[in-house]
């Protein structure tokens, strides 16, 4: 059995993942071998149908593969129960996600609170911890409000704090700025290459090539394959 | 998710929809507020047949033995009433020889009663009272507590001595400004001294002891017997109702060889015990304690339906907060444990509901009915443990349905 090496955050061996659909069988991802490795922004794109959401279930732990291997962080994850899942999501992932998935009902604060809470961080570290994550994104005055009383790319923030607060080891874009304006698009994206810089490993799932082109590596998926894997300097137009 | 948050959010969610969380919450509210009422109503007419009623008029584990008389206006024909007014009189020989063989005697008392127009210390007066002439033990086996003053002894009887205890109306009446205590009081010809007052009866049975002129056995007889030496009546008391029983047999027994009645032929006299208005009361209270939980048990199972239909809902309707929140990292347990923590929040809402209306009835029928209630407090625990398990109970399945969501199905639920 192979060991990964020290600087991937992410290793597969042939992860395929088929899906039942009535008497057919779809298979999402017929093999998929790569290394992303720490301090990498990597850009997934794919036409739907492609794998990639597939992928970022598995790569996210929302989902276990058919076969295959998946090691995170150095860990083998492919075969973990339930409960442990949870527990490397909570600890090892921070999620962006296209709708932001707020909860409606509460605080900004207390939706940066939430990872801390699941992991068991007693209540004043907690609050501490949220408070600064929502400082470090430009929102330190935006703390009491509710999801409803804050704009599109403030509520992203608020989710980029959250997914962020429990210092994972990989951070998990999908479509982040799907839902937002060119302009405020620009300003999550810049967010991102900061993070990038200050030495997170970015995984973005997107279809659009200028947003791709802020990352330094871009692969593409196409009927549950690699079909390309190109490092690139960021910022550079993607052809 | 901590649980007190999850409590935090019910509490929220309850207070944002107040008139839709009642409804969900009629159930449990009824049901609770049943169970308080109703135990509120037995308890209370409980300890009123056990304590105050039963002991004034029979007692606990008292029999209460009487010659059958002919009574005016009575049903029986003529042929009973000649019979019965042949009977023999009760005497206090019969009673002395009552004490001396009648097994196992706790308390033992006679008493000779009359009714006097009227009775007047100086200025004042008041009508219609019951004089009764009794042995030492009288007020003690009536349970009828002197709280001014002292009670009557043996010394009294056995000497004659012209010494009263009276009720509290009298007391009232005669001497509204002064402590009766040692004051003189006129029963007809003749000049008493209060010296005690017994406690107040009123309530639901009048007030028999609070007009009544309590005088001992020998003065009586020395001042206002027409028949010397006739009981109107003898109580003995028993510690245990087997022993009742069982002196209820040899007082028969001892009073028929008395009264010379051959086998086959009626007592001439009567003997009664408490159990028939006892019995009486168990009847009705068998009734409310065997329908009371079957009530509060559909109440509550409603309820605990309404709650679980209303929690699944809320799962639906959160599909993707749970998604969210699996995806952050939390475990089955902890959304289990949320959504439980949200069901008995609700749940115990509708029972501290139904616990406030139900002492607020309880009251309400202590205040404006004859009826007696007191609420007890195991039955506020009762009922707020009940209510609380109702919401656990009905909240697992839907507690478990959102904990086995598919956070990626969860997650894109629209």
């Amino acid at each position: 059995m192979m060991m990964p090496p020290d600087n991937a955050v992410i290793l597969t061996q042939e992860l395929k993942k088929d899906y039942e659909l009535g008497a057919e069988t779809v298979h999402a991802l017929r093999g998929i071998d790569m290394q992303i490795n720490k301090n990498e922004f990597v850009a997934i794109m794919g036409p739907s149908g492609s794998g990639k959401s597939t992928l970022l279930n598995l790569i996210g732990c929302l989902d276990t593969p058919t076969s295959g291997q998946y090691w995170l962080g150095g860990q083998e994850v492919s075969q973990l129960d339930d409960n442990e899942l949870a527990r490397i999501r909570n600890r090892q992932i921070g999620f962006v996600f296209q709708t932001f998935n707020l909860l409606p009902r509460t605080t900004a604060l207390h939706n940066v609170e939430l990872p801390l809470i699941y992991a068991g961080v007693p209540a004043r570290e907690r609050h501490e911890r949220a408070t600064e994550a929502l400082d470090a994104v430009g929102l330190a005055d935006r703390v009491t409000h509710h999801p409803s009383e804050l704009s599109g790319g403030e509520r992203q923030r608020v989710a980029m704090a959250r997914a962020l607060v429990n210092q994972p080891s990989l951070l998990l874009a999908d479509e982040p700025t799907g839902n937002l304006d060119s302009a405020t698009s620009e300003e999550i994206m810049e967010i991102l290459v900061r993070l990038h810089e200050r030495g997170e490993t970015i995984l973005l799932v997107t279809h659009e090539r200028h947003i791709a082109a802020y990352s330094n590596r871009l692969i593409t998926l196409k009927d549950g394959r690699i079909e390309t894997d190109e490092h690139h300097t960021i910022g550079v137009p993607i052809a | 998710m901590n649980v007190f948050d999850a409590m935090i959010l019910a509490l929220r969610q309850v207070w944002a929809q107040k008139l839709k969380s009642f409804f969900t919450l009629l159930g449990v509210i009824v049901g609770v507020m049943f169970l308080i009422s109703v135990i509120a109503v037995v308890e209370g007419m409980n300890r009123y047949v056990e304590e105050d009623f039963a002991s004034s008029i029979f007692g606990i584990n008292t029999i209460t033995i009487e010659r059958v008389r002919s009574r005016r206006g009575g049903r029986e024909d003529a042929r009973t009433r000649r019979q019965r007014s042949r009977n023999p009189w009760v005497k206090t020989a019969d009673a002395e020889v009552l004490r001396e063989k009648v097994p196992d005697i706790w308390y033992m008392a006679y008493n000779v009663d009359r009714f006097m127009p009227e009775v007047r210390s100086g200025e004042n007066k008041r009508k219609n009272v019951r004089l009764i002439g009794v042995t030492d033990q009288y007020l003690a086996l009536q349970g009828w507590d002197v709280v001014e003053g002292r009670g009557l002894t043996r010394i009294d009887e056995t000497r004659a001595i012209r010494v009263a205890v009276i009720g509290d109306a009298i007391a009232k009446k005669l001497y509204p400004d002064n402590s009766p205590l040692g004051q003189d009081i006129r029963l007809g010809p003749f000049r008493y001294r209060v010296v005690g007052v017994l406690e107040r009866q009123g309530g639901l049975i009048g007030n028999i002891r609070d007009a009544s002129v309590v005088i001992p056995w020998g003065a009586y007889q020395a001042d206002f017997s027409r028949r010397r030496d006739v009981v109107d009546q003898i109580q003995i008391r028993f510690r245990t109702s087997e022993a009742m029983v069982a002196g209820q047999g040899a007082t028969e027994e001892i009073l028929r060889a008395r009264h010379r009645l051959r086998p086959g032929e009626e007592n001439d006299f009567s003997i009664e015990t408490a159990s028939e208005v006892l019995d009486a009361w168990n009847a009705v209270k068998n009734v409310l304690l065997a329908a009371g939980p079957g009530l509060v048990a559909v109440a509550l199972v409603v309820g605990g339906i309404v709650i679980m239909n209303i929690m699944l809902m809320s799962v639906l309707e959160r599909t993707r907060e749970i998604g969210v929140r699996k995806a952050l990292g939390a475990r089955r347990i902890d959304i289990t444990r949320q959504f439980l923590a949200e069901s008995a929040t609700l749940s115990s809402v509708g029972a501290g509901l139904g616990m406030a209306i139900g002492i607020v009835l309880a009251k309400l029928v202590d205040v404006a009915t004859p009826l007696p209630a007191s609420v007890p407090v195991w039955s506020i625990v009762l009922g707020v443990t009940l209510g609380m398990f109702v919401g656990l109970v009905f909240g697992v399945y839907p507690a478990i349905r959102a904990s086995r969501l598919d956070p990626i199905v969860a997650l894109r639920y629209e």
